[in-house]
């Protein structure tokens, strides 16, 4: 199917693109990679005036190691994260998700910038407008109620990126610039939680750089996701791990954060607070992830059923902590 | 409803530098199927989940139906029909003739450009990496039993 038509908008530095969100403000759609931004085009889920492509801006590619983080631009591919030796071996949970986003081909061109920037999805509203017309629009639509959870006047459509829950893991931050200013937030602070506007993004706000910090010491990290293939699929619920050991020996810093679970990311303080001032030896990780599979309340919007999804939000923060245990103090990342 | 012009596209595809006019919301795969008719890459689910339209871009394979053609501009693109010189099929090609690799041959162009980049990349494959580069290509005929056999011997004659 064509696309919908729209003008080129190929600026070459940042000062331009900027200058042309704030020119075009609401009219534009950023493509980067243009995996995830090609399909709504397609499916008239977005059909703007401008689409401006980031390809020849310059500084928007590449990993930069400083003192005491990575920089990574927001531009930078999917496979250029997950091969790049250094964030393998000291941001391995980030690698390990990069690697598992959809399939190779997707990766070499789909960027870490729209991974983590993209729109929540549901089976009811990624569709063609010819399914989407012989039902009533839903709240994602702007109807009035939600396809998927009869009745309910809120949105249930999921948030499945895969980089969000680890960067969130990692306590990543994203630099957002608009012409004139900019801000640094916390990933998890992009989220609004809302699936009809899942981000806390202005229209003329670029996303430039994700910044992670290098944790200290001793720790281990995992990602671990559900799908139908394993070749290519959006998560149906996902599990990022992050675990901190002190010089005596016990947990003193670890998150939880469970993906494609809702239209956010969420972060389950109770599960990392339940591993904190334990020895690694002592954790039952079965134990650990009981209450990342009691806060999950998926429902019946993707392709497996919510009550799996439910379940299984337990079963892989589980195999996340076990995997995140087993790396502690081993360099390097392995999926 | 926005008005487009068309616009001149300038692609490298197998070599040769093409000049052509089309309109900015078409994707690579266009442009490359309806005006260079180079038909070898094929639209199937449109979506970027089969694989069936995946052409290399700087050596590494992409899915020509996610790609507006104004991105591909100042890359090598390579079809399916840039493969064989000469008159003379390349290794991976005649591989998928000798194993039986090519059943009704649809998804054959996107499996022999993954092979051919995953090859250039890592000459001498485990079946677990050739398995883990073709993960994004369909093939509706289910034949990848053939299609593994054929890689890991195109990398054997290589050798």
């Amino acid at each position: 199917m064509r696309l919908p038509p729209f003008h080129y908008l190929a600026p070459r530095t940042h000062a331009e693109a900027l200058e042309m969100m704030r020119r075009y403000r609401g009219k534009v759609r950023i493509c980067a990679g243009g995996t995830d931004v090609m399909n709504l085009l397609r499916l008239r889920l977005l059909t703007p005036s401008y689409v401006m492509s980031l390809k020849g801006v310059a500084g928007l590619t590449g990993i930069k190691r400083r003192r005491g983080d990575f920089a990574i631009a927001a531009g930078t591919t999917l496979r250029d994260v997950e091969e790049a030796p250094e964030i393998r071996l000291s941001l391995p949970g980030v690698a390990q998700s990069a690697g598992l986003v959809a399939a190779p081909p997707i990766r070499n061109v789909a960027t870490i910038g729209g991974n983590l920037l993209q729109d929540t999805r549901c089976l009811f509203y990624n569709q063609s407008e010819l399914v989407r017309e012989a039902a009533a629009p839903c709240l994602k639509q702007g109807g009035r109620v939600c396809a998927a959870v009869k009745g309910s006047k809120r949105c249930f459509s999921v948030y499945q990126g895969d980089m969000a829950p680890s960067l969130i893991a990692f306590g990543a931050r994203a630099v957002l610039k608009r012409k004139g200013g900019g801000r640094t937030v916390p990933v998890e602070a992009l989220f609004s939680g809302r699936g009809t506007r899942p981000l806390f993004l202005g229209d003329d706000e670029m996303l430039t750089h994700i910044i992670i910090p290098i944790p200290k010491g001793v720790y281990g990290s995992s990602y671990q996701k559900l799908r139908l293939r394993t070749g290519l699929e959006y998560p149906l619920i996902s599990s990022a791990v992050f675990i901190g050991v002190s010089k005596k020996g016990e947990i003193d810093r670890a998150r939880v954060v469970i993906g494609a679970a809702g239209p956010a990311p969420i972060v389950d303080g109770e599960a990392a607070a339940s591993l904190i001032g334990r020895r690694p030896e002592e954790v039952n990780p079965e134990e650990a992830a009981d209450h990342a599979g009691s806060i999950a309340r998926p429902v019946d919007n993707l392709a497996m059923a919510g009550q799996y999804r439910k379940k299984m939000a337990k079963v892989f923060t589980k195999r996340a902590i076990e995997a995140a245990l087993a790396a502690l103090g081993k360099a390097g990342a392995s999926w | 409803m926005v008005k487009m012009e068309k616009q001149r596209i300038t692609l490298q595809v197998n070599g040769e530098v093409h000049e052509v006019y089309a309109f900015p919301n078409m994707t690579l795969l266009e442009v490359l199927r309806e005006e260079l008719h180079l038909t070898g890459a094929k639209e199937s689910c449109g979506q970027g989940a089969c694989g069936a339209c995946t052409v290399l871009l700087d050596g590494l394979p992409v899915r020509s139906c996610l790609l507006l053609a104004r991105e591909a501009e100042g890359r090598q693109v390579v079809t399916i029909e840039g493969l064989a010189s000469g008159g003379k099929l390349h290794p991976i090609q005649e591989a998928f003739i000798e194993h039986h690799a090519i059943q009704c041959g649809f998804c054959a162009p996107g499996m022999i450009l993954t092979a051919k980049a995953l090859l250039d990349r890592t000459p001498d494959p485990t079946e677990g990496e050739i398995r883990r580069a073709l993960a994004g290509n369909i093939c509706r005929c289910t034949g990848y039993v053939k299609i593994v056999e054929a890689i890991k011997a195109a990398a054997a004659k290589e050798k």
